[in-house]
């Protein structure tokens, strides 16, 4: 086994790694705010990664803008839905009811996008997918070299955001108490919907980010997505810190349980972690009051 | 009162006779299709394409019809899975009640239904399923026209190590009964001829980033052909994650990508430059010169404005074949299980069909081997 060899798998876990954070920051952030598991993240990314193959392939725009307006497509998506459908529901004072209106609206998308767009798989190559750099025996794609940059400065800036912008204090006052928060002159609602729009924003950049390096159908998003639970769970349900760590740590196993077991072991593998961070350390990888994630 | 209640009474008989009179039930007469097709999923695209090809084939039948039958088709969404096609053909079964299936195109969900549609006496004829298991040791309900794993693979085997000249090879399949059966039939016959396998990588379908696979075959040195088995969204990126590697001749390297029947035509110009010098079984050749073939390419063009797919031709195959069980006398599921297993040479747009006792379609010339050329257009090989 060459250094090589493994440098190389590293890269791929990295890159890897990288798209299965973007997906899953925007669940951890809806749970960390709402306390909810949103099953519809999936159809965002999807329909995220469908946006910037259309927009790329009928404007003829550059894949850089097509990512561009994947985020735009998901946060006005993410806009409507919660408007239209978790908030009326989230106003009965029944939990339960947005969480299964999220199963609702994940049938409901892939169908009606199974309608819109075929079962069959979509090629999205774009102009980077076939350039490939090569260095002492390294190869990474230009594709790849754009996922991480991208995925790098988008999750900076969420969590610069998270920090240091009076908005994100105010959404980490939300998770740590909604009531005492709308004492403070913080409107809940307008904050929750806010959290809605960054992660479905957030998922339809993923989701053009990963359409690459995917299969494209309108079942897309659903592989990734038991990959970002898992993630969300390892890291810590509703930490950011510990689903970035997560989900990179999550793309180096594939990495190197192709290279050195063997790919169908990959999700025994994965999962066998879930089981073993639920057994031993349930509050996930970054150990926190769940009121203070976010 | 009396009068209007007979006349009543005779109009309702007079209706009632001419409902059965010859005329009136030769239009009632239909032959009833159930179709278990993948239509959601990653195999879905199975399920699009078959359902083209059946209803050309319904909309040429149904003009004049079959010895005074029609047919019907009622398409239920198999999802290439055990479990939604063994509901969808209990749904058929009981709800439709059908003189013959067809389907389904994925080995795991066939090898599921086979049992209940067994149970139920009806037919299945089968087009798209590798797997031996299928026809091996053999169901009396179940037939197929597609060449099976062991017809197709000693066959590649044996030309990738004669035609091809290659003498090491890494098998890449989906972890599946036809992905793992097509692998092993490959290895087997290919290491009988002196052939070596240097990995058997198997994955399952939720695969998505095949860049480390591919760094792993570009660790196992000299490659020259790589097996691969897979629906066509997970081949796609294979060949192209391959192709960056620095494997395949694609991405300038040396090995060459093979395979059985997987992938439908397009996949060349979806994968782009990394499928050059891809080598395929396809069950379709629409540059054969056969009248019936050039007829099926013309009407699929008129109907369609596209070039039909192997999986276009296999399902119009199937309906036409079940129309000359027909023709031949069948009328109900007893009598077309017995037509279809006196099937004697009969010629379909994807070669010919005669049973075994198994009821194996034996006729290899449903195997045809296309190569990926640089203009990303294929090239017939005539190899069998």
């Amino acid at each position: 086994m060459t250094a090589t060899i493994v440098f190389q798998q590293a890269i791929n876990g990295v890159v890897l790694g990288s798209l299965y954070v973007l997906v899953a920051l925007g669940l951890t952030l809806i749970y960390g705010v709402l306390v909810q598991i949103n099953f519809a993240h999936a159809d965002f990314v999807t329909l995220g990664a469908f946006a910037a193959y259309f927009f790329m392939h009928l404007v003829a725009a550059s894949y850089i803008l097509s990512i561009g307006v994947a985020f735009l497509v998901g946060a006005a998506l993410g806009w409507l839905i919660n408007a239209s459908i978790f908030t009326p529901l989230r106003h009965k004072g029944n939990e339960l009811l947005p969480l299964i209106a999220t199963i609702g609206v994940s049938v409901m998308m892939q169908n009606l996008m199974l309608a819109w767009f075929g079962p069959i798989p979509y090629a999205f190559e774009t102009q980077y997918s076939g350039q490939v750099i090569r260095f002492a025996g390294i190869f990474v794609s230009w594709q790849n070299v754009i996922i991480i940059a991208v995925s790098s400065l988008t999750i900076a800036l969420l969590y610069a955001f998270m920090k240091f912008t009076f908005l994100g204090k105010a959404l980490r006052a939300v998770s740590q108490d909604r009531e005492t928060a709308g004492l403070m002159g913080i409107n809940p609602n307008r904050l929750i919907m806010l959290t809605f729009v960054i992660a479905s924003a957030l998922a339809g950049m993923g989701g053009a980010m990963l359409a690459p390096v995917l299969v494209l159908t309108p079942f897309a998003g659903t592989s990734v997505i038991v990959k970002a639970f898992a993630i969300v769970i390892i890291g810590g349900f509703g930490n950011v810190e510990g689903t970035i760590l997560a989900g990179l740590i999550v793309g180096l196993i594939e990495s190197f349980t192709t290279q050195f077991l063997d790919p169908g072991l990959i999700d025994i593998v994965v999962f066998a972690l879930l089981l073993l961070m639920l057994a031993i350390r349930p509050t996930g990888l970054v150990s926190e009051r769940r009121e203070e994630n976010v | 009162m009396i009068k209007v209640l007979r006349a009543l009474f005779v109009g309702v008989a007079a209706i009632g006779l001419l409902a059965t009179s010859p005329a009136a039930q030769a239009q009632d007469k239909t032959i009833k299709i159930g179709a278990l097709f993948p239509m959601s999923g990653p195999g879905s695209y199975f399920g699009a394409q078959d359902k083209q090809g059946v209803e050309l084939a319904l909309e040429q039948l149904n003009k004049a019809g079959v010895n005074g039958y029609k047919f019907v088709v009622q398409y239920e969404d198999s999802s290439c899975g055990p479990l939604p096609a063994t509901q969808a053909a209990k749904r058929l079964l009981e709800q439709f009640k059908p003189d013959v299936i067809i389907g389904e195109e994925c080995s795991d969900a066939t090898l599921a239904v086979m049992p209940v549609i067994e149970q139920a006496k009806v037919p299945l004829l089968n087009a798209g399923s590798s797997s031996i298991k299928v026809t091996e040791p053999g169901n009396p309900w179940t037939f197929r026209i597609m060449p099976n794993e062991v017809m197709q693979g000693v066959n590649l085997a044996d030309n990738a190590y004669k035609r091809i000249n290659a003498r090491t090879a890494v098998l890449l399949f989906e972890n599946t009964n036809a992905g793992i059966g097509n692998a092993q039939v490959f290895k087997e016959n290919f290491t009988k001829q002196g052939g070596k396998v240097l990995a058997e990588i198997g994955f399952g379908r939720d695969v998505n980033d095949f860049t480390a696979i591919a760094t792993r075959v570009a660790g196992l040195g000299q490659v020259d052909v790589i097996p691969t088995y897979t629906l066509e969204g997970q081949g796609l990126k294979i060949t192209q994650a391959l192709a960056q590697a620095g494997v395949t001749k694609g991405g300038g390297g040396n090995a060459i990508q093979i395979g059985t029947i997987w992938l439908p035509f397009g996949f060349e110009q979806k994968a782009g430059k990394a499928a050059l010098g891809y080598i395929r079984i396809v069950q379709f050749d629409p540059t054969e010169t056969r009248d019936l073939v050039r007829d099926f390419n013309a009407a699929f063009k008129a109907k369609y404005s596209a070039d039909p797919t192997h999986l276009n031709a296999h399902a119009y195959d199937q309906i036409m074949l079940i129309a000359d069980v027909v023709k031949r006398g069948g009328k109900d599921a007893q009598s077309i299980r017995d037509g279809l297993a006196a099937t004697k040479n009969w010629p379909g747009v994807t070669g010919s069909v005669e049973f075994d006792k198994t009821n194996q379609n034996t006729k290899m010339d449903t195997v045809h081997y296309m190569e990926t050329k640089p203009d990303m257009s294929w090239t017939s090989l005539k190899w069998n």
